[in-house]
């Protein structure tokens, strides 16, 4: 298995919790946004999404569209907000971390 | 692979989830079809773009708990193979057995108790007998090494003494001392056998429960 799926499956909570963060959003246009950026196996989201609503996270709502299915949005909440924004506070860290160490090491 | 054949595919792989479940997740799966068929991909792409069913099961199953005993397992419309679904039985059946081990100690204990309590009414009578003749060995063996004691009160008492006496009191004397020593080895076993009766009994009575 590539080694970089692994980071991306770490980091698709963060960023599905980031969409979130700015707007209600549904599952399509997340994974939309998720895979502009990253690519990532799209159905990885739905079980993600599910997760974080068991966890208290975010919570659902319907919204009929015209034409298609109605959109199941998301929405965070106080919870989720906060623990969006740690995770955010501690991943900039670790990434930190891990530059200088990568840095470093090349250097010693 | 189409649409169909994916769900297919998906719904297998999540078959240890209860149907309600695996029925929430497939229709994410067909909203997410609908849009991206909606805006204009083909069934193809988009399953491209969703990944390996199977890799997507394990996801939804390791990252979400997944309810024991759930009466959805059992009631489902199609018998899902679960893995887990043999343990609840199993343990129950473990602690119903357990629960008649207890409930047949506890009537085997109640026959302990009584067989015991038979048990005693004919051993202890001649234990106490046995212990009476300790006693009396101990009394005989004081007695007789307390002998010349008699003999200087005599004396105090009647101002003389028989030399045959004084001859009889030390033989008491000997004698008690070898009586003494009996006493002390006759009074060590009975104290040794009491309390392994006693000990025998308290097992007998308590350890019905662990044997």
């Amino acid at each position: 298995m590539d080694i970089s799926i692994q980071f991306k499956k770490g980091a698709l909570e963060l960023c599905v919790l980031v969409l979130i963060q700015g707007r209600d959003r549904y599952g399509y246009e997340l994974a939309q946004s998720v895979s502009k950026h990253i690519e990532v196996a799209e159905g990885a989201l739905y079980p993600l999404l599910r997760r974080l609503v068991n966890e208290g996270y975010c919570t659902t709502y319907l919204q009929e569209s015209t034409g298609g299915p109605p959109r199941k949005y998301y929405k965070l909440t106080p919870e989720g907000e906060a623990y969006t924004q740690k995770l955010v506070v501690e991943w900039k860290q670790f990434v930190h971390n891990v530059s200088t160490l990568i840095e470093k090491g090349s250097r010693l | 692979m189409n649409k169909s054949e994916f769900l297919a595919n998906l719904r297998a792989h999540l078959s240890v989830l209860p149907p309600e479940e695996q029925n929430e997740l497939l229709e994410d799966y067909e909203a997410h079809f609908a849009f991206g068929l909606e805006s204009g991909r083909t069934e193809e792409d988009i399953v491209l773009e969703l990944g390996d069913p199977a890799e997507l099961a394990k996801e939804a199953i390791g990252n979400r708990y997944v309810p024991r005993e759930h009466v959805y397992w059992f009631g489902g419309a199609e018998p899902a193979p679960v893995p887990d679904a043999p343990a609840p039985s199993a343990a129950a059946g473990v602690y119903g057995s357990e629960g008649d081990m207890r409930r047949r100690n506890s009537f085997a204990s109640v026959m302990v108790y009584i067989g015991l309590f038979f048990l005693n009414i004919v051993i202890i009578p001649p234990l106490i007998s046995l212990w009476s003749v300790v006693f009396s060995l101990a009394v005989s063996a004081a007695a007789g090494i307390l002998s010349p004691l008699l003999l200087g009160l005599e004396y105090l008492w009647h101002g003389e003494i028989f030399t045959a006496k004084i001859f009889a009191s030390v033989a008491a004397v000997g004698m008690g001392i070898l009586l003494a020593v009996v006493t002390r080895y006759a009074y060590k076993g009975m104290l040794r056998l009491s309390v392994a009766y006693l000990r025998w009994n308290v097992r007998m009575a308590k350890g019905g429960h662990q044997a």
